[in-house]
């Protein structure tokens, strides 16, 4: 939908609540360069929500809305879990329908909407917890990803279940204490990022929320390599700061400390020969955006 | 904006006339053609215009489903893949539907028992897709053959269920069911059963309507719920939160949710009995001796009154075309004179006779069975015989030979 | 035939829908009223009655008109409006019409403001608390006015209108179809023409918003 029809009726704009004339007026639907730093000078795409205080989801989640190079055209698909509860108050069309499903959603999604809208883009972009994504879903997920299938998976790595109370998941370190664990996890941490390139990924991405520009740059890389090229992924840490016994202000001190180099979520990146061409194409082009905005704004002055 | 109405007329890029569906199926000349069950799928897919095809390899549906690929190669179907199982595949339908896709896919017994988390979603989401349940045998040990019992599991899902008895009726309710499935005030999933081989891989002939014609596209800004396309309103969308904080009012909101979705089969009833002729269709219900039945049963069912007629015993004929929503005040009607409602089927449970026994008053005067199943054929024969047994009339075994 | 009326609640613990209770819905020319297929014009006469007669006669209008994204959706909204101007042209001291959205269809939690919007997960509230007892629905995709429209007649005693842009609505009191911007004026112009002729029911000592 282009921003322009994002818009209330006039003669009934006096009735609607403020978050929504709110909505219209200054979220960044259209903004070119949107990204996390119009967080706090703009409405963004996310309402309260009800996850528990200080969960790294809800940093994630503000940062990856703040980040869609394309939200007026852009559908989520979440799956059942925490994130599920934060996705109503999403200012995208978004889809849950079953737990694990998520991919083939998405699937059947991005080829209606090719279909249906030949020659524009609609990006797709698929939001679950690693319940999801590694474990009832795996088929799923792997199977979009062998197919190239054109849309980006972020998989919210809180390494258990969370919203069902904290038992074991594919993701969670080895040895840990869990329901469903009794005697700690028996086997490694499922190596998705690993999997996910060699079922075809173009661009997979491992890392924690903590820094949000470092967000917003693998966002919109994934986002874009997934639109020309094909399926991306993006696993980002969100610990569960209830099910490990932290506090809610201790999120962020968590997820630092498990990127430094030697931990499991340091920094890992693949980018696959097409999508790194279709990078250095981009760049050139903002390099170029930017020249001709600072000749003109000199010439201006 | 898509408007179905203003495409009438004009030609679609294979050159098929978007026609009104109640002119294509009633006044166009008709074509006898000799197809199997499967070719005729095809050939009622060829002029859906349908957005979305998702296939997956399962005996006896494979066929059908292949052959609508060869349709996507020549460029009649929007999109066209095979999932990777039955539970994807539906999940991928799932996603092109709320896209706002027409969408069709073909399933079978085991298939249809995998897929099966997916049909109560589909109804509660309000889905229009059309599957096409080519029944077969479901339990262990494996079998590929016709087998009805699967339709008992679908029947409470929330989706529309018809039971095509011919490849015809295969050809026309294809088309039909859209028109009744795509309804705003129905807007629900079709599963359009029939029995496996039976009617997948025999010849018959099928009167086709001419193939330069095509029904109008989908519509979904008419859908009663949002589509998922960033194209209308409300942008802060979701399909479909959950309602189930712990309180009485978010109960109640599920149990809305739940008898709209029921309603909504309700509301098909118009529409079905417009597009279909009625759910049931009747012969000679003023008889003492009727049959009661559905699909392939039926046909089994007219063999077996030809043949009591040779006898000088009459017997009357209701062919069950819906059974979502169920035809309960028709078969009341249908039944009022009869003293025995024999209830020939292909499943071991007997969900049909169950299904009659509670609508209808006096239920002791059904009769269920014969039935049959795992790929057994029903010979009229034992229809005739068991339908003699009840009249208290001498009647030959037909198990076998004795020693 | 049925026996079953649509009717003015506290209906039930959970109410039958009004489908699976025999009402079907009019075809086009037609609307119905408590369940029975009326012509159109006689809807439009009853509805504007009971606009009337109502304490807080209430519009809700949804996304499909609250959001101008398309042409036809804006001019509707501004039909809306001009039925809600003459509702306030046409009531009597101490009939208060009110203007209330349904600007989306998610849960809200904690809780709604019901003085400022209709959810239709628990519409109940936002008709309790503003004591309306007679309200239509606008511009509501048809499933969620269906679950507002159920649970309003479960729960309160509001009459309830549904001006529905496809089918109707069995589940309202009373339902027009195929709802465009020419009905919703000619039910402003029937509100206009019934001015003055119907007793509203300021006097009654039981609240109509009742439960």
């Amino acid at each position: 939908m282009s921003k322009e029809r994002i818009k209330i009726s006039e003669d009934l704009y006096d009735i609607m609540p403020s978050d929504y004339q709110d909505l219209v007026k200054s979220a960044t639907y259209g903004k070119e360069d949107r990204g996390w730093k119009d967080i706090g000078n703009s409405k963004e795409l996310i309402e309260q929500h009800s996850l528990c205080a200080g969960c790294p989801e809800s940093m994630a989640f503000r940062y990856i809305l703040a980040s869609l190079p394309n939200p007026e055209d852009t559908v989520m698909v979440g799956s059942t879990g925490c994130t599920s509860l934060v996705f109503p108050m999403v200012a995208v069309h978004n889809i849950h329908s079953l737990f694990g499903n998520q991919n083939a959603i998405a699937s059947g999604l991005k080829r209606a909407l090719s279909v249906r809208f030949p020659g524009r883009t609609k990006d797709v972009v698929v939001l679950a917890g690693d319940g999801a994504t590694v474990d009832i879903g795996l088929d799923m997920t792997l199977q979009a990803w062998f197919r190239q299938e054109k849309f980006t998976t972020i998989c919210f790595d809180n390494e258990l279940y969370a919203n069902t109370g904290g038992q074991e998941s594919g993701l969670m370190q080895k040895g840990f204490v869990a329901k469903m664990a009794p005697v700690g996890k028996l086997f490694d941490k499922v190596r998705l990022p690993e999997i996910a390139r060699e079922s075809g990924c173009h661009y997979v991405v491992q890392c924690t929320v903590s820094k949000p520009s470092l967000v917003e740059k693998v966002v919109r890389n994934a986002v874009m390599i997934a639109r020309e090229i094909g399926p991306t992924y993006l696993q980002l840490y969100t610990p569960c700061i209830l099910e490990i016994g932290k506090n809610s202000m201790e999120g962020l001190q968590e997820m630092r400390d498990s990127e430094k180099p030697t931990e499991r979520f340091a920094y890992k990146e693949y980018v696959s020969e097409p999508a790194k061409q279709l990078l250095a194409e981009i760049a050139a082009k903002d390099k170029e955006k930017k020249a001709a905005a600072k000749q003109l704004a000199s010439q201006g002055a | 904006m898509a408007d179905t109405h203003s495409v009438i007329g004009t030609k679609n890029k294979k050159g098929q006339t978007f026609t009104d569906t109640w002119a294509m199926m009633n006044d166009a000349p008709r074509t006898p053609s000799f197809f199997t069950g499967s070719e005729v799928i095809k050939e009622a897919l060829r002029r859906a215009s349908c957005d979305v095809m998702i296939a997956y390899p399962i005996t006896p549906q494979s066929e059908a489903a292949a052959l609508i690929g060869e349709l996507f190669a020549e460029g009649y179907i929007g999109d066209y893949f095979r999932g990777e199982s039955e539970f994807a595949v539906m999940s991928q339908c799932a996603g092109a539907a709320f896209g706002g896709a027409r969408v069709f896919t073909t399933t079978a017994g085991p298939g249809t028992m995998r897929a099966m988390e997916n049909f109560p979603m589909w109804s509660g989401a309000r889905l229009p897709i059309q599957m096409i349940v080519t029944c077969r045998g479901i339990n262990s040990p494996l079998s590929i053959q016709p087998d009805t019992l699967e339709i008992a599991y679908l029947l409470n899902t929330g989706m529309l269920v018809w039971h095509a008895e011919t490849a015809q009726d295969f050809f026309d309710w294809i088309l039909k069911g859209y028109m009744v499935s795509e309804e705003p005030d129905v807007h629900l999933p079709l599963a359009l059963c029939c029995d496996g081989f039976f009617v997948t891989h025999t010849k018959d002939v099928v009167n086709l309507t001419p193939a330069d014609m095509c029904l109008p596209p989908y519509d979904p800004y008419r859908s009663p719920v949002p589509c998922m396309d960033m194209e209308c309103p409300p942008v802060r969308m979701m399909r479909d939160p959950f309602v189930m904080k712990s309180n009485y009012i978010s109960y109640a909101t599920h149990a809305s949710w739940q008898q709209e979705v029921w309603a909504a089969v309700e509301r098909s009833r118009k529409h079905t009995i417009k597009w279909l002729n009625g759910l049931i269709e009747t012969e000679n219900t003023d008889a003492e001796v009727l049959i009661v039945a559905s699909g392939t049963a039926v046909s089994q069912g007219r063999e077996a009154i030809r043949l009591l007629e040779d006898e000088g015993i009459r017997c009357g004929l209701v062919k069950i075309k819906v059974l979502r929503p169920w035809p309960g005040e028709e078969i009341r009607e249908a039944t009022k004179n009869a003293k025995h409602i024999i209830v020939p089927e292909f499943n071991v449970t007997g969900w049909l006779a169950k299904e009659i026994r509670a609508t209808i008053p006096n239920s002791e005067r059904v009769h269920s069975g014969p039935r049959v199943c795992g790929g057994m054929t029903m010979p009229p024969e034992i229809i005739v015989s068991e339908i003699k047994t009840l009249l208290g009339m001498r009647t030959m075994s037909l198990a076998g030979r004795g020693s | 035939m049925t026996q079953y009326r649509v009717l003015p609640g506290p209906e039930h613990f959970l109410p039958p829908s009004a489908a699976s209770m025999g009402i079907c819905l009019p075809n086009p020319g037609e609307a119905h009223i408590n369940g029975v297929i009326v012509p159109e014009e006689q809807a439009y006469e009853e509805a504007a009655k009971q606009f009337l007669m109502a304490k807080v006669p209430t519009l809700f209008p949804g996304p499909l008109v609250l959001w101008a994204w398309n042409e036809k959706a804006a001019k509707k909204a501004t039909a809306i409006r001009h039925l809600y101007n003459t509702l306030k042209e046409c009531v009597q001291p101490g009939q208060t019409p009110m203007l209330i959205p349904m600007p989306d269809y998610r849960p809200k939690y904690p809780k709604i403001n019901p003085e400022v919007e209709i959810n239709p997960n628990h519409p109940n509230l936002t008709i309790w608390h503003n004591k309306i007892d007679c309200c239509m629905f606008i511009g509501v995709h048809c499933h969620q006015a269906n679950l507002s429209l159920k649970i309003i007649r479960g729960g309160t005693s509001c009459y309830t209108i549904a001006m529905c842009a496809q089918a109707g609505h069995e589940d309202a009191m009373l339902s027009f179809r195929d709802a465009s911007v020419e009905k919703i004026m000619r039910l402003a112009d029937a509100v206009k023409r019934l001015k003055g002729t119907v007793t509203p029911r300021l006097t009654s000592a039981k609240s109509g918003a009742s439960n």
